[in-house]
């Protein structure tokens, strides 16, 4: 057929100009498909990562946190909201480093501490699970522990007290009976009467009156009473009091300075969920990226970054004091919220913690997403001291690059696409145009040889239909291929998000139950049938449109002045 | 019934508030199988007339009657079927299409006829043995001389035998030699076919090979020099 090779010919002939064309329409292409993949990535990731809740089957997390400390003392002036009970709580877990064997023998021991929130009653739960709207309940219980091994230091002093004897002589208080005092102001009227002397005018007269208020015998030093005739008014017991008093012996055990031995401590944070609610709870099945879920036994799921850290496997064993879990799956949890290391089941945990029935993380599920709200309102009625976070609250503490890339796209994506296609749109419609415009004294000659203006026009969009197809194929040929290498070596974004309460606090407490979690999610660009077809057609009706355009305004001309016009 | 019959044909151009009667006041008849020679210098409208005779333009006002029929009657693709048809162009910038060899402009000028390819690429090549350039029938028009580019173009306008040849300063990019030889060519094809052929040339030796020459100032035809019969 002529006309295709005629086309054929403009196409290859014209080298030069058909690479531009091509090259347009396909980098306009490329945009819009990479630009709009991009932005299904970021989507994407952020659906992921950023619905933090969704994931464990919750809508609400309720937790209990410390009243804030007005009265001063533990009070830390910055805020920190960690009150004396909190802190007391902590303290009561460190145990005594004496008890864990024998000095300088070796010891391995997990401490679990109850971190920023308080714990509550398993019981309790029930009564949330008991409201209008809520239709699954799990409780959990999020622990710091801190785990410290190394040898028992030698702490202890032993000190032996008491065994002194001690002789008391002297005046002692005594109260005497009317019978015992009659007796004595007796003796001494007789004797005063015998040898003259009026009470009160001696020196220590004044002891006589306070006598008979049962007061002391004796008054100043010396003087009447120390006489031996008044001496022989007075009791026995009275007159020589001298006892001698044994203290009892005793050994105190006392701690002494801080033991500076080899031990070697860290910290990591550790959950107990209940194995018979999958579907709800501080870890779901749908979180697993290996292995299996928890039954109720020794099990144990480990958190993949823990697990690359501390070089655990599935199989592996996990030894909490004494007690040998086996990493049956690793997970991936969701960001925000309360997130743990090493999850294992609930009564495990309460059991090893010494925290038998408490737990201090509720998860509410609301049957029905428009009733969350309510349900929200109905836990901080019914406990004040509750803090109920809904997963639009745990994802607005999610920061990081993630975060920013998905606001950025979520503002710029629809707009850069659209640019990008209008850009392509028009990049292809003037290159069609100019080509075309290039081409009327062309055209002219044709419509001299004969040819009819449908011909002319069917000729000309042709060739920009040929350009559309290639164009729009190597357009899609170079998304695809810039689509697959962001997902290649694209950047991986951060997502971060701190947990278990405000950073700081009392003697270091903070730094060990507070944490900031941080996940880093590959950006990928995954691309979408509807895109590619989109970014084609694009490039195509860009291309025909201008081609027709272009050949229809130069085919309408006057032969005459087509010819005429000046290449 | 004569070829062409003009009566009073005018062509104006109007370029902004400036008025241009390219054609004035034409009257004119031409019989089958005539050679004509349009002389005159450049800007008296020979151009003009030309593309009014080739059907490339309708006039401004009189008629131009083409085997009895009222060219200005007739709608743009009728006039795209009598240029297929019944003429064949000769210009001066030769006109070749760049992008195909001497062969496939030939055919260019020959495919809207619809025949088939095969016998497309036969009559094509044929012509262009007429024209001496077989050899050549491969070769982009860049790569031919001006010459040889002008014998394409009258390969090209000879492909559907037409009835009338019409040739624009058809030696006016070529030397003086191959000017000579393009006209000898032209001359003799059209004679063969028993074709009309029109040159508008300001060439007077040119001109002084056709029988019958018109000259043209100011685009009104003002006198046949010479009548020969």
């Amino acid at each position: 057929m002529f006309y295709l090779g005629y086309l054929r010919s403009e196409l290859l002939r014209r080298k030069s100009r058909t690479i531009l064309t091509l090259l347009g329409l396909s980098i306009g292409v490329a945009l819009v498909i990479a630009i709009s993949a991009l932005s299904r990535g970021l989507d994407h990731a952020q659906k992921t990562a950023l619905n933090p809740l969704s994931s464990i089957g919750t809508d609400l997390t309720v937790t209990l946190a410390p009243q804030q400390d007005a009265g001063g003392g533990f009070g830390n002036p910055g805020g920190f909201g960690a009150g004396r009970e909190v802190l007391q709580a902590n303290q009561s877990a460190i145990t005594d480093l004496s008890k864990l064997g024998k000095p300088g023998t070796h010891f391995v021991h997990d401490f679990f501490l109850p971190g920023t929130q308080l714990t509550f009653p398993q019981t309790q739960t029930k009564q949330i699970a008991s409201m209008n709207g809520v239709s699954a309940v799990s409780s959990g219980l999020v622990l710091s522990a801190v785990h410290q091994e190394g040898t028992v230091p030698k702490i202890v002093a032993r000190l032996k007290t008491g065994g002194q004897r001690l002789t008391v002589t002297g005046r002692v208080r005594f109260d005497f009976t009317p019978a015992q005092r009659d007796k004595i102001r007796q003796c001494f009227q007789q004797y005063f009467q015998s040898s003259g002397v009026t009470p009160g005018q001696g020196p220590g007269g004044q002891g006589g009156g306070r006598l008979g208020r049962g007061g002391r015998i004796g008054g100043g030093g010396g003087g009447f009473l120390a006489s031996p005739a008044a001496q022989k008014c007075l009791p026995a017991q009275v007159r020589n009091f001298a006892k001698t008093i044994v203290t009892p012996q005793q050994t105190i055990q006392q701690l002494v300075n801080p033991p500076q031995t080899n031990i070697t401590s860290s910290t990591y944070s550790i959950a107990g969920v209940d194995p018979s609610q999958p579907n709800i709870g501080l870890v779901t099945p749908s979180l697993l990226s290996s292995g299996r879920f928890l039954t109720s036994g020794d099990d144990a799921l480990v958190a993949d970054s823990y697990a690359t850290r501390k070089a655990l496997k599935l199989g592996s064993k996990l030894d909490l004091n004494g007690t040998s879990f086996a990493v049956v799956g690793l997970v991936k949890p969701p960001l925000g919220g309360q997130t743990a290391d090493v999850y294992v089941p609930l009564s495990k945990l309460q059991t090893l913690a010494g925290e038998k029935g408490l737990a201090n993380v509720v998860l509410v599920r609301a049957d029905k997403s428009s009733s969350v709200s309510q349900v929200q309102k109905e836990i901080e009625n019914a406990f004040p001291n509750a803090q109920v976070a809904s997963s639009k609250q745990v994802a607005d503490q999610i920061t990081g690059s993630l975060v920013d890339a998905s606001k950025l796209s979520h503002r710029l994506g629809i707009a850069l696409a659209a640019i990008a296609a209008l850009a392509a749109f028009l990049l292809a419609a003037l290159l069609t145009l100019s080509s075309v415009g290039k081409r009327v004294r062309e055209i002219g000659t044709l419509k001299a040889l004969g040819w009819k203006q449908r011909t002319v026009v069917r000729q000309v969009v042709g060739e920009s239909l040929a350009q559309g197809v290639g164009g729009g194929l190597v357009g899609v040929a170079l998304g695809v291929a810039v689509a697959a290498a962001i997902g290649a070596f694209g950047p991986s974004l951060t997502a971060t998000s701190a947990t278990g309460g405000s950073g700081g606090g009392d003697f270091g407490l903070g730094a060990i139950t507070a944490r900031t979690v941080t996940d880093e999610v590959p950006l990928t660009a995954p691309i979408a049938v509807e895109v590619l077809l989109i970014g084609f057609a694009l490039a195509l009706a860009g291309g025909l449109i201008a081609g027709a355009a272009g050949a229809f305004r130069a085919a309408r001309l006057r032969p005459a002045d087509a010819l005429r016009t000046v290449e | 019934m004569s070829l062409y019959e003009l009566s009073d044909v005018a062509k104006v151009f109007r370029k902004g508030s400036v008025e241009v009667r390219a054609v004035d006041g034409v009257d004119l008849t031409i019989e089958a199988g005539e050679l004509v020679a349009l002389e005159g210098p450049s800007g008296s409208g020979k151009t003009t007339l030309l593309q009014l005779l080739g059907a490339l333009d309708r006039p401004t006002s009189g008629h131009v009657f083409f085997e009895g029929r009222d060219l200005a009657q007739l709608r743009d693709n009728e006039l795209a079927e009598l240029r297929l048809r019944a003429f064949g162009f000769v210009f001066q910038q030769f006109n070749l299409i760049p992008t195909l060899t001497a062969l496939e402009n030939v055919e260019a000028g020959l495919a809207p006829t619809g025949v088939a390819r095969k016998e497309l690429r036969l009559r094509s090549l044929a012509l262009l043995g007429e024209v001496g350039l077989a050899e050549r029938a491969h070769h982009l028009p860049a790569q031919l001389s001006g010459g040889e580019q002008q014998r394409v173009a009258i390969a090209r306008a000879l492909a559907v035998e037409p009835r009338v040849i019409l040739a624009d300063e058809p030696t006016g990019n070529l030397d003086t030699k191959s000017g000579a030889d393009v006209i000898d060519l032209l001359a003799g094809l059209a004679a063969q076919r028993g074709s009309t052929v029109i040159v508008a040339t300001h060439d007077a030796g040119l001109a002084a090979r056709a029988p019958r020459r018109l000259a043209m100032r100011d685009g009104a035809i003002v006198g046949e020099p010479v009548a020969v019969s």
